[in-house]
């Protein structure tokens, strides 16, 4: 890896996606020896936040369209869940990985704001049992009753809901571990991965509607009752 | 045109435009002040079903419409982005989110190709789309811009800013109309059809509130107009809201538009003027239109009336305004953020 670099919030909170991604991007590229050398564009596609996603996604495309270069969207959860599924194969963590039993895999948690999670299920082999969704972490926890074995979970959402996943044959490594931020080097290796495949699509994945519509159905239901 | 903004306008010759502040996704590509594309992927159908437009429905369509837009740009204006000069974008006033998509956009097409990046305001926008040929109006001039995001004033005297002389204190004069026609029954957008409906109706039919014709500053309000409109709609009842829909259409246009004369004509008195531009949404509104070209033949002043396409929202003018303002070489405006309220007013 020649360049990474993670930024948090600013001073007052807010996130930097408008301010610093496209000056990160700049200087990866300069590591790399400048655009000439760079042969792929790979970007997160959600899910996230809404804002986040869309600059992310205009500056990739508008990336490709100065470049030329092509450019691959990876779900951010699967982005996560390779992150997860490499710590629970790799001898530093041992405790969820048991060959004998199987273990179920790996669970991505991201933090959805509103008091629910993004979460997708990973299993050892990398197939995807759970599709990316949105849901309370009650109901996350709801389905998580009905898999036989633990797990490792990590990711914001798993930081923020520990108590709600706790005791749910869960393994959340402890907060300040880097496991739960989404890595833009795994959003590449899983674009590397899908070189000439299917999963060059770059549309966003939002998984909730704008709530206009959702107030306008919960009308028209209303209306239609 | 000074020797000085003779020198600054002609820098960058080819420029792509890209303006993203509302609901529609617009690219254009200008060679100087001559318009080589002017492309405009309107969203009103998606707006439609919510009587309005909504900030994240516009942002969804933003990103998914932005690279084709620019695409289309270059396609039809017969050019790459191999002889594209600077990048320019609408950074505000503005819907926020969907400013980022559009400020991404500019931002990340113009850093690999190290190309400069014009920051463009908006309004300054719609005041610079009389800066393009043809018949290109040179400053001085007063510039009425009435659309369903903003209502000002601008006294216009050099190519790269204007001087705000009013601007409405609530209610655009776009939003009161799309308000009023949305309380009769009309679709999104409204000012259309109400203006339809109008013309049949009679504009003296209903005593309207003329709060701010007799106001002595150049400032304009909608409200007032449009709560006598609610006030009007409850005291008649539904049938009679129904039987006299045209009435109210008619009184209401007539009380909004001679608002706007009133205003348009007090700037006049007191700033001598010699020419008059529209700009906005609300400049395709007939009677208007009208009561415009009847005030400047009246007190003997040039009216510039701009093709409809130029008057709403459009990438032409943020690059025609673009002309006028310092570019920013790569990489200064990597960090260059959008903000979503006028910075004048801020200040
Ligand atoms: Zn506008």
């Amino acid at each position: 890896m020649l360049y990474e670099k993670q930024l948090g919030l600013a001073a007052d909170g807010s996130p930097r996606h408008s301010t610093a991604l496209l000056a990160e991007v700049e200087r990866a590229a300069a590591a790399c020896g400048g655009w000439d050398q760079v042969a792929q564009i790979a970007v997160g596609r959600g899910p996230g936040s809404f804002v986040g996603i869309r600059i992310g996604l205009a500056t990739a495309r508008g990336l490709a369209a100065s470049t030329g270069l092509p450019v691959t969207g990876v779900c951010t959860l699967d982005a996560l869940g390779r992150a997860i599924t490499e710590k629970a194969t790799s001898s530093a963590v041992p405790s969820p990985r048991n060959e004998e039993q199987g273990h179920s895999g790996s669970l991505a948690v991201l933090d959805a704001r509103r008091g629910e999670v993004f979460a997708a299920l990973y299993s050892p082999s990398g197939e995807r049992p759970w599709e990316p969704f949105v849901a309370s972490p009650e109901a996350l926890v709801e389905r998580l009753s009905a898999l036989p074995r633990p797990r490792l979970t990590a990711g914001s959402g798993a930081v923020r809901f520990r108590h709600e996943l706790a005791g749910r044959d869960v393994e959340i490594p402890d907060d300040d571990d880097p496991i739960h931020l989404v890595a833009a080097r795994h959003v590449c290796a899983l674009a590397e991965a899908d070189v000439g495949g299917a999963g060059v699509a770059l549309e966003p994945i939002y998984l909730r509607p704008p709530d206009a519509q959702r107030w306008r159905e919960r009308d028209d239901s209303k209306r239609s009752n | 045109m000074s020797a000085n903004e003779q020198e600054r306008s002609t820098r960058a010759e080819l420029i792509l435009a890209i303006e993203t502040s509302c609901d529609d996704t617009c690219a254009a590509v200008l060679e100087g002040p001559r318009i080589l594309s002017n492309v405009i992927s309107s969203q009103a159908a998606a707006h439609a079903q919510f009587g309005g437009v909504v900030p994240e429905v516009a942002s969804r369509h933003h990103l998914e419409l932005a690279a084709p837009v620019v695409e289309a740009a270059l396609v039809e204006a017969k050019t790459t982005l191999d002889r594209i000069e600077a990048v320019a974008v609408t950074v505000g006033p503005g819907l926020i989110g969907a400013l980022l998509v559009g400020v991404s956009t500019a931002k990340a097409i113009a850093a690999p190709r190290r190309l400069p990046l014009i920051p463009v305001d908006h309004l300054q926008g719609h005041v610079a789309a009389n800066f393009l040929e043809p018949e290109a109006l040179e400053p001085p001039f007063l510039c009425l811009i009435a659309s369903g995001g903003h209502t000002l004033l601008a006294g216009v005297r050099e190519h790269g800013g204007y001087e705000l002389l009013g601007q409405t204190l609530d209610d655009a004069a776009g939003e009161a109309f799309d308000k009023v026609a949305r309380m009769l029954g009309l679709g999104y957008p409204g000012g259309p059809a109400l203006e339809k409906l109008a013309r049949d109706g009679d504009p003296d039919a209903f005593e309207m509130p003329v709060a701010m014709r007799h106001d002595p500053g150049l400032d304009f309000s909608f409200s007032g107009l449009k709560t006598a409109l609610v006030y009007l709609c409850r005291d008649l009842g539904r049938e009679q809201v129904t039987g006299r829909r045209a009435d109210l259409a008619a009184s209401f246009q007539a009380a909004a538009v001679g608002q706007l004369v009133a205003k348009l004509e007090r700037a006049l008195k007191a700033g001598e003027w010699e020419a008059v531009a529209l700009g906005g949404g609300v400049a395709a509104n007939g009677p208007l239109r009208a009561a415009v070209a009847a005030l400047c033949e009246r007190r003997d002043v040039q009216l510039k009336l701009a093709p409809l396409a130029l008057c709403t929202d459009n990438a032409a003018m943020i690059g025609s305004a673009a002309r006028f303002v310092e570019p920013l070489p790569y990489p200064d405006y990597l960090a260059y953020d959008a903000f979503a309220t006028p910075k004048r007013a801020a200040a």
